[in-house]
């Protein structure tokens, strides 16, 4: 793991909150902070994400006559090989209906998919595996806790709070079931440096609020919040909080003890897993009073024709037959990350975050969204930005066909943040650990010949 | 390709005699550059083109021999150029002619390897919308004059652009709605297009048939290979009854037909399937 050595700051000067920030937007003073990080970084062994490149087979390819340079990391990741191989090894030598056979492969399916439930809850320091709910992904996990919690714990009048920069996912299943409930959604807004405003956040708490739905990480600002804070703020009331880590738990360490997080959800693709499955984290007191979600076999315990009854959790919210494959891949990605360490990579990620922030201010005309990184302020990897003039999706055009750069454009699942922000979309480059600073490098070159193209034909 | 309309087929040709993918963005831009302004009374949602990506708009009207003109604007550079390239190749000609196009042309154009699928989407989503206006508008036109027997509608595809009046964005593999030109006195009922005629006539002149049947399924086809760069017309189901099948075997009467059609197979008839029996086969069942 290699040594950062924090760079005293001179403080910056936040923006007049009257002004909406507009373009461009980077502060000259940001740069030397960057510089100083990095210069004591660079020196010393190869850089993580040269040393993990070769494990992953889908960066080493062309598209459109360029090298790939994949910057959509925060709508999916790439699979190192361990994963591919976990998940062919499954497919080829044991795969087998799980919990309910007799034999051979069916027993060793079940404690390679047991085992990948234990791996999971290790990895995020849940007490017991019993609280780790495998689901299809992140967004069925929310409905889980939604359909099943929500119902039968919201009442006409309760409060949920959420902030505008959640993702859709976070947002539309509390829709329906505050339609169904009569329960209240409310919503925080950005601060004067573009992060959900924390103060107001706690301010809104009081006796009505039953659940705080917060992300950890932003998928578009690039922000970080104190959740450790926030689930003391809602504790203080008796709500209860839902954590997104879809953006956290695969760059950084995220210890739900710590947290004291009532709930958490992840992704299993955004965590160098296969697609297909992701997880509910809940604690044992609140899954064991939770109805089921999906009804059919697995989950019950006794099934007559005009009623039955339901098995323990997880079990109870896991009805037929899961993504066996899927999950070992996801425990094979969870080795792996392991393997290097999530402190080693949060560190690395974020030298690169630096870098990669640093390098777009140089871009004219850029507008990036979120938070400028300082000392007290830590953006994760990635970047949403618009060039004044050039649409996003132009942009992104022409960087994969001319370049071979991977970004994406769009609202980024995001509308109501994006509606705030007063754009109809942004541009996105998002990092991961197998990333490079030539990778960088590569997307700001292509970058800046893209927006010459476009400029020159105003 | 001939199906087309002329502008469209001229701004096809310059495209595929451009090369170079920058250069084909180029030609794009300039179209959507010369583009004229859509005023924003018109960006409604009603002419809004249905997708993520970026905004698309774009309005319909029919001048007093219904032909049917456009507009359009976009936030993106290059989604405005392709409508500029829809708008161009499209505006000043008769609703039926618009309705012919098959979306497959878009192939020719060669910017689908400039272009990304979800882009590509909205081209075609573009074509829809703009199809499905033109026919909106014809129908209401011709409910004003009162006449109801001009322009018999023969939908051949499963789309029902009236009643669906929600767009949806995913790509739909069916070609273009399919008219029949009651105009030239061609067989209207059966819903064939001109291929279609002339592979009956000519059946029917060569083979003096006492039964025929000659049935356009090239929608089943719409969306593989043997589709792309045609105008649609592609696939049929041929039946007929003749005395000249008598003394042939199968692959005989088989080739026979394939050779009295030799130049359609040229030219873009990729399938026949066959049904050919003498009168006696018939009766004798």
């Amino acid at each position: 793991m290699v040594e950062g050595v924090f760079v005293k700051l001179p403080s910056f000067p936040f923006l007049n909150p009257a002004v909406s920030p507009s373009f461009p937007n980077c502060r000259l003073g940001f740069r030397r902070f960057s510089a100083s990080l990095s210069a004591v970084v660079k020196e010393g062994s190869v850089s993580l994400g040269h040393s993990t490149r070769p494990d992953f087979p889908i960066l080493h390819q062309e598209v459109n006559g360029s090298k790939l340079v994949y910057l959509d990391n925060a709508a999916t990741s790439q699979k190192p090989t361990a994963v591919l191989k976990a998940l062919q090894n499954y497919y080829e030598t044991y795969n087998s209906n799980v919990h309910r056979g007799i034999h051979y492969l069916s027993a060793k399916a079940t404690d390679e998919y047991e085992l990948a439930r234990k791996k999971v809850a290790a990895f995020i320091n849940a007490s017991d595996s019993t609280e780790i709910v495998f689901t299809r992904n992140a967004t069925e996990a929310i409905n889980l806790v939604a359909y099943s919690w929500g119902l039968s714990n919201l009442r006409a009048g309760s409060e949920i709070i959420l902030s505008i920069a959640e993702h859709h996912s976070a947002i539309v299943p509390w829709q329906t079931i505050a339609q169904k409930t009569g329960a209240i959604l409310r919503f925080v807004s950005l601060d004067e440096n573009e992060v959900p405003d924390v103060e107001e956040l706690r301010g809104m708490i009081s006796e009505r609020t039953e659940l705080v739905v917060v992300h950890h990480v932003s998928n578009v600002l690039g922000s970080v919040l104190p959740i450790e804070n926030i689930v003391i703020w809602a504790h203080a009331v008796g709500a209860k909080v839902l954590v997104d880590a879809c953006q956290s738990v695969p760059h950084m360490v995220v210890d739900v003890q710590g947290l004291d997080a009532d709930f958490l959800v992840a992704s299993s693709h955004k965590m160098c897993g296969p697609t297909g499955v992701g997880f509910l984290f809940g604690k044992s007191n609140l899954l064991l009073d939770m109805p089921p979600f999906l009804g059919g076999g697995e989950m019950i315990s006794e099934v007559f024709l005009d009623h039955s009854t339901y098995a323990e959790p997880p079990s109870r919210f896991e009805a037929g037959t899961p993504a066996i494959g899927e999950a070992i891949g996801l425990g094979a990605a969870i080795d792996y990350l392991s393997g290097i360490g999530m402190q080693k990579i949060h560190d690395y990620e974020m030298e690169l975050a630096n870098y990669l922030y640093e390098k777009l201010c140089s871009v004219p005309n850029i507008r990036i969204y979120g938070p400028k990184p300082s000392d007290n302020i830590h953006r994760a990897a990635l970047c949403s930005f618009n060039v004044e003039n050039i649409h996003p999706t132009d942009l992104a055009t022409f960087l994969d066909q001319q370049h071979g750069v991977a970004i994406r454009s769009g609202h980024h699942c995001a509308q109501p943040l994006h509606r705030h922000l007063g754009v109809n979309a942004s541009a996105r480059a998002s990092l991961h650990f197998y990333n490079t600073r030539e990778d960088v490098d590569e997307f700001i070159r292509s970058l800046d010949d893209t927006v010459s193209f476009f400029n020159s034909f105003k | 390709m001939e199906q087309l309309p002329p502008k469209l087929q001229e701004i096809i040709k310059l495209f595929q005699s451009v090369e170079e993918p920058k250069a084909k963005y180029e030609q794009l831009m300039f179209y959507g550059k010369n583009l004229n302004p859509l005023d924003t009374q018109f960006k409604t949602r009603e002419n809004k083109v249905e997708g993520c990506v970026s905004q698309v708009w774009v309005r319909a009207y029919l001048d007093q021999d219904k032909n049917v003109f456009y507009q359009a604007d976009s936030d993106s550079v290059l989604t405005k150029g392709l409508a500029a390239l829809l708008v161009n190749g499209l505006s000043g000609r008769p609703v039926q002619e618009v309705l012919r196009i098959s979306p497959d042309f878009a192939v020719l154009l060669g910017l689908q390897q400039s272009l990304t699928p979800s882009r590509n989407n909205g081209f075609l989503n573009m074509l829809k919308l703009m199809q499905r206006k033109a026919l909106e508008l014809l129908i209401e036109a011709e409910k004003g004059d009162g006449s109801s027997g001009n322009g018999q509608i023969a939908n051949d595809n499963s789309e029902k652009p009236v009643e669906n009046s929600t767009l949806d964005s995913k790509v739909d593999e069916d070609s273009g709605v399919g008219f029949s030109s009651s105009k030239n006195g061609e067989d209207s009922s059966s819903g064939l297009g001109s291929r279609g005629t002339r592979i009956k006539k000519k059946l029917e002149k060569e083979l003096s048939p006492i039964e025929l049947e000659v049935e356009d399924v090239s929608y089943q086809h719409a969306g593989h290979a043997g589709v792309r760069g045609s105008d649609g017309e592609t696939h049929f189901n041929v039946r007929i009854v003749s005395k000249e099948f008598e003394g042939k075997s199968l692959v005989k009467r088989h080739r026979l037909i394939y050779g009295l059609l030799d130049e359609e197979l040229q030219t873009g008839l990729h399938a026949l399937s066959i049904v050919a029996k003498t009168p006696s086969e018939v009766e004798a069942k």
